[in-house]
């Protein structure tokens, strides 16, 4: 391999991105820029969940319930119905995720402590947003029983913290309320920094769809050369996101980095080298661009979603869905940038998963190179 | 004027034929994807790595453990026998989440009036299986609350009771993930296949520079325009009818409403995307750049289906926003349809919104692709 081949080639497709303003610029800030969109609509913390009232006791005990149902940020009372065909109604129609129906004998029952005559119905089409109203719903009815019942239960020699004997501690490392979007930013990145591979495949596609091929390989260039030439500057467009992105991520979305941005960098570019690799292979294979992106697409795009562990913990994935994971290269990228975010581990922890990615990244580099060359010969 | 236009749907199809992956992907990618994606993650999060420091060895501490074993949502790791493993294996990513039993824990569940404490950490760095961990922990302890109240006053076990619920889940009775999630993987696929073929159709023949050629035949743009959507359309409702066949066979999703009120919708949905991805097709310069361009779209309504998060829990802005993205108002038809048996009365709005905003970029893209070719 020589340095001034390989130079040959990045020059030749630096050209081909510069000369086109427009793609360039696509190429440069896809990866940010949806990395700030999906944040922003990922981490939205459910809340304002429309829900109906349905209210057969209609008792200074049910309005005072009804009052406390909605008094938060979390329910959103939709509306007050007058019957059950009319919460059927607004549930068919997705105006209300869950329904509160409060029996006849709602307050009689709480004041006897025979329980709570209480039914939820949820939206199942929406489970998410259904359990968050199932659970909201629940504490706040735990409490209003609580409360009402506190003279009753005073009364008969009981305290209301025997009612919950066990302290139960809960803490959250690294992320101590729990929020979505501490954990989704470094998760994200595994996925946007997967955006350049489809560029690779394309370029690569390119030069079969317009025949030019043939004219690169009659250069004195060697196809290892070729490959690396042609991903060069798409690493590099890459790495220009692994600098802003930590950027953005603490100083817009106030999540901690800290970790060594050095070895952050480091790991990073080995990441870019394995995924871009993947996007090689498809572009070696494809004939045209066409081609290429849909493949992109369901070997790359799809799977970095459901099967690296961003969004779906691989634990919970079967077996088979499980072993393709250790395949993709986001998988192991993303508990880098989790580590390195969160608990700010370095590589002396994480070398494990670095060196998988170098031996993914090599291996679907040699298969490039390896099927390239048949291909032409 | 049709014979014109079958040869352009004709010319449109011989490409294909050369080079039969893009078909293949086209016709059979969306639907095997959404088999294999639909297979591994509709379904609970279950064996979650969980860590036990159990100070106390007894047998209360030991039914906690199988308790929380029962659950099913986690796979209990070696036990820890100091902070040092939990950290480290917490650190590395190893756990999701570690429960501490201290010493004298079941001696103060045995005493009136004790206090015994659980200790719970939680890996915050992974958000989503923490909160699924943390409300089966609180469940298991919540029956254990329960008992030993019970237990150590000696009432009526009915008495503490008292503060359930009756739950009713409607649609989905079984709360069965894949009713929720593979509608709306069809609707993504859908849409960006829809997008992809459309931001083909102008950016190649420009690409090569036969665009010029195509023009200058006897062909008026209108008829141009038919001859290269009639391609695109016919691949969309196939897809959609295979991935449908997916979605209801292999998942078992029932399709409650109307299926031709269905299909017609999905015609409808299928020319909104191409006249989208159309305009995307004559602006940009190559096909490089349209499909960047396709991904960006596709990428920005994704967000507002509702799939990913609830619309209602955005900020107003937003959700006004959202109802200007076709793709939210199909989910809402899709999982109306299917799941709910809505009428075309229930999902009125939807499909007016739908309607309205097909005619508003129809009506741009046609005149600014004609003014492109013109």
């Amino acid at each position: 391999m020589s340095i001034r081949h390989l130079w040959a080639v990045i020059r030749k497709e630096l050209q081909h991105i510069l000369r086109d303003r427009g793609t360039f610029l696509l190429v440069l800030v896809t990866p940010t820029l949806v990395l700030l969109l999906m944040t922003y609509s990922l981490a939205v913390e459910i809340q304002h969940v429309p829900i109906a009232l349905l209210d057969y006791d209609q008792s200074a005990t049910s309005r005072e319930f009804i009052y406390q149902i909605t008094a938060g940020d979390d329910l959103d009372l939709y509306q007050n119905a007058a019957s059950m065909e009319e919460v059927e109604d607004l549930l068919i129609k997705g105006k209300i995720k869950a329904a509160i129906i409060i029996g006849p004998e709602f307050s009689s029952d709480l004041l006897a402590m025979r329980g709570l005559s209480l039914q939820i119905i949820i939206d199942g089409t929406e489970p998410e947003t259904g359990g968050f109203a199932v659970d909201h719903i629940g504490w706040r009815a735990e409490a209003f029983a609580n409360e009402v019942l506190a003279e009753q239960i005073l009364a008969s020699g009981i305290s209301l913290d025997s009612l919950e004997p066990i302290d139960l501690r809960i803490r959250s490392w690294y992320n101590p309320s729990l929020e979505p979007r501490v954990d989704i930013v470094p998760g994200l990145l595994s996925i946007v920094l997967g955006f350049p591979a489809f560029s690779v495949a394309l370029t690569l596609a390119r030069e079969h769809e317009h025949s030019t091929m043939e004219q690169l390989l009659a250069t004195p260039i060697s196809r290892i050369e070729l490959l690396l030439g042609k991903m060069i500057p798409y690493i590099l467009a890459g790495l220009v996101n692994v600098i802003v992105i930590p950027i953005i991520a603490m100083a817009w979305f106030n999540v901690p980095f800290n970790g060594n941005f050095i070895e952050f960098l480091l790991l990073s570019t080995l990441f870019l080298f394995a995924e871009l690799s993947m996007g090689m292979i498809i572009g070696v294979f494809m004939k045209s661009q066409s081609a290429a992106l849909a493949l992109s697409f369901l070997v790359v795009l799809f799977p970095g979603f459901f099967l690296t562990g961003i969004f779906f913990p691989i634990a919970a994935l079967p077996e088979m869905a499980r072993m393709e994971s250790m395949f993709l290269p986001g998988t192991h990228y993303a508990i880098i940038t989790r580590g390195v975010f969160l608990p700010g581990i370095g590589i002396d922890t994480l070398w494990p998963y670095a060196i998988m990615l170098v031996i993914l990244g090599l291996a679907f580099t040699g298969t490039a190179a390896l099927f390239f060359k048949k291909k032409l010969a | 004027m049709f014979r014109r236009i079958l040869a352009l749907v004709k010319k449109e199809f011989l490409h294909l034929k050369g080079d039969w992956w893009l078909p293949a992907f086209m016709l059979f990618g969306g639907a095997l994807e959404l088999l294999a994606i639909g297979w591994a993650t509709s379904r609970p999060i279950t064996n979650l790595p969980m860590m036990i420091w159990d100070m106390d060895r007894t047998a209360a501490s030991r039914d906690l453990v199988i308790s929380l074993e029962n659950t099913g949502v986690f796979a209990m790791t070696e036990p820890a026998e100091s902070m040092e493993t939990i950290q480290d294996q917490m650190d590395r990513g190893e756990i999701n989440a570690a429960v501490i039993i201290p010493h004298g824990f079941a001696n103060e569940i045995d005493t009136i009036g004790g206090e015994p404490v659980l200790q719970v950490i939680l890996n915050g760095a992974e958000s989503i299986p923490a909160r699924e961990a943390l409300r089966a922990v609180e469940g298991v302890v919540r029956s254990l609350d329960e008992e030993i109240t019970i237990d150590h006053l000696g009432v009526n076990p009915d008495l503490f009771k008292g503060f359930d619920f009756s739950l009713r889940v409607w649609f989905n009775e079984a709360l069965n993930e894949a009713y929720y999630t593979t509608p709306a993987e069809l609707a993504l696929m859908l849409e960006f296949t829809i997008l992809i073929f459309a931001a083909l159709t102008f950016s190649r023949e420009r690409e090569f520079g036969t665009l010029e050629q195509l023009l200058v035949m006897p062909f008026s743009s209108i008829e141009i325009i038919i001859g290269k959507s009639i391609p695109v359309i016919l691949v969309g409702l196939f897809d959609f009818t295979l991935m449908l066949g997916v979605v209801h066979f292999a998942f078992h999703v029932p399709v409650r409403g109307s299926i031709f009120l269905l299909f017609g919708l999905a015609f409808m949905y299928t020319l909104v995307e191409l006249g989208k991805g159309m305009a995307i097709s004559v602006f940009s310069k190559s096909q490089h750049q349209a499909f960047l361009l396709v991904f960006m779209v596709g990428m920005i309504d994704f967000l507002f289906t509702g799939y990913a998060a609830p619309v209602e829990s955005m900020p107003k802005a937003i959700q006004y926003l959202a109802y200007l993205v076709p793709a939210h108002h199909w989910l809402s038809i899709m999982r109306g349809i299917t799941l709910k048996g809505s009428t075309i009365i229930d999902i009125l709005p939807n499909i007016l919104f739908l309607l309205g905003l097909g005619v508003v970029i129809g009506f741009f893209s046609l005149r600014y692709i004609r003014k492109a070719l013109d």
